[in-house]
């Protein structure tokens, strides 16, 4: 192992959080997924992509399977209401209401209340830099750190 | 949390509601703090074991995932009472410690299957092929009721062969147009393999490297336990040819050879505290080492004469010893 992992990457975060990342619904567009994938890849967490179109019971299996902390959905087809009610449903019904949640993509600011209601922890749109996402992520992991 | 861990091993180990919930959290321990395996191992001589642990390693980009997923349909669809386990191992960044883990891509449709279980894991900087914990992670499966647990590695190349010692029987993926004959030869990879399958005969180049195999391995006439000649199958996972000659080949040496497998598990779980001592003494020393400063000023001194390597980690290990106030316990 190089010195620069031991430094800057494996003893500062000894243990990464890992995340999901994926789309959910009749959208194939994922190039916002991948890239989000790649930028909090390279902040340090462990993604576990999962690709598109999958339906909310398989991002909901998955992230309980892969113990993730954070789900992280990208949707551009416009049902986020439906799609993130039904994850978010589905994760308590199996216990792991802890979980976070956080949106991406084409939604409209104002759906950003009702998906805060819902339980979304947070809400990316288009433009968000990776900066950004990589501290709303930091930020929010922290938080949940400290609650538990 | 030792109390954690004894309410997670109970409801993992019976199947209600919150079974692969608790399974997914044992894991994650295992996972994440390897100077608890040994509290977590404490139980673990009455937990149900799996029947088969099969490894699946070889280049990237080989076809393992697709493989995986369809060893997965085969034996669900032979056994649809019994619960499928999935390891599936990618590469951590050795600049940043992240990781893209996409083998599950492949397996999605098995997602929300009841009785397949399928975890990621990154490398996280151990070399081999798999990551620590691994051995405990296979043990917490088959708590989890995992009939056939699947390993499959980062994708490899010439001496990530720590599969041979966590799984039953290793499977090494080929696919034609990756090398010629001499790649063959050379050590590491093809030693550790029970089972060769050279995957994508969909292609040209497969029978050929079939045959190359077979010559090359069976010209010294001994596989990874020199008492079973290697065995090479042609198959295209993508289209599903030969997967079910596979099932039936790893069926097969599972009955032959289970009682043995049994025995060399529990060597495997003995090497795993021995990793996890290890690993945490490489994370003592690495503190003791001192910041960057610090330690490179031991290295200058090393460069200068005035130390040698011998000399500095002896002082490293008495450093650690006075820290953690365990001088009496050294011998």
């Amino acid at each position: 192992m190089s010195g620069t992992a031991d430094r800057e990457g494996l003893d500062r975060k000894r243990v990464p959080a890992r995340i999901l990342i994926g789309k959910a619904g009749l959208d194939g567009h994922d190039r916002g997924a991948k890239y989000v994938a790649h930028v909090l890849r390279d902040a340090g967490y462990e993604v576990i992509y999962t690709g598109i179109r999958r339906s909310p019971e398989q991002i909901a299996d998955t992230a309980i399977q892969e113990d993730v902390a954070v789900v992280g959905l990208s949707i551009l087809s416009g049902a986020h209401k439906i799609l993130f009610k039904r994850v978010i449903d589905l994760l308590h019904e199996r216990g792991a209401g802890d979980i976070l949640v956080v949106a991406g993509g084409t939604i409209p600011s104002c759906d950003v209340p009702y998906l805060k209601e819902l339980g979304v922890a947070a809400v990316l749109t288009p433009g968000a830099s990776s900066k950004s996402i990589v501290e709303t992520l930091d930020a929010l992991l922290k938080q949940r750190q400290g609650a538990a | 949390m030792t109390g954690d861990v004894r309410q997670f091993v109970e409801e993992a180990g019976h199947e209600t509601a919150g079974r692969i919930r608790a399974a997914a959290r044992l894991l994650s321990l295992a996972e994440n703090e390897p100077e608890r395996i040994p509290e977590l191992f404490a139980g673990m001589a009455e937990w149900p074991e799996p029947r088969m642990v099969v490894g699946l390693t070889g280049q990237p980009g080989s076809g393992k995932s697709v493989l995986t997923d369809r060893l997965i349909a085969g034996f669900r669809a032979r056994h649809p009472d019994r619960r499928v386990g999935v390891i599936a191992v990618d590469a951590s960044s050795p600049y940043t410690g992240g990781a893209l883990l996409g083998d599950r891509v492949r397996m999605m449709r098995h997602a929300t299957d009841p009785m397949v279980f399928i975890r990621s894991a990154a490398s996280r900087g151990h070399v081999g092929g798999l990551m620590l914990g691994i051995r405990g992670m296979v043990r917490i499966m088959g708590l989890a009721g995992c009939d056939v647990v699947l390993v499959e590695t980062v994708g490899v190349g010439q001496s990530e062969v720590e599969v041979a010692e966590v799984a039953d029987l290793v499977l090494v993926i080929l696919a034609p147009g990756q090398g010629d004959g001499i790649q063959l030869l050379k050590c590491g990879l093809l030693e550790a393999g029970d089972i060769f399958v050279v995957n994508k005969a969909d292609r040209e180049g497969a029978d050929r490297l079939a045959s190359l195999l077979l010559a090359t391995l069976h010209l010294t006439g001994d596989g990874r336990r020199h008492d079973h000649p290697a065995e090479v199958l042609t198959v295209s996972a993508l289209k599903g040819r030969g997967v079910a000659e596979l099932i039936d080949l790893l069926e097969k040496r599972c009955a032959q050879e289970r009682d043995r497998w049994r025995e060399r598990r529990s060597l495997a779980v003995e090497e795993e505290i021995r990793l996890a001592v290890l690993e945490e003494a490489r994370r003592q020393i690495l503190h003791a080492l001192g910041n960057d400063d610090a330690a490179a000023e031991q290295v200058r001194r090393i460069l200068r004469g005035e130390a040698t390597v011998t000399g500095l980690v002896g002082r490293l290990l008495d450093t650690v010893a006075r820290e953690h106030g365990a001088g009496s316990e050294r011998s």
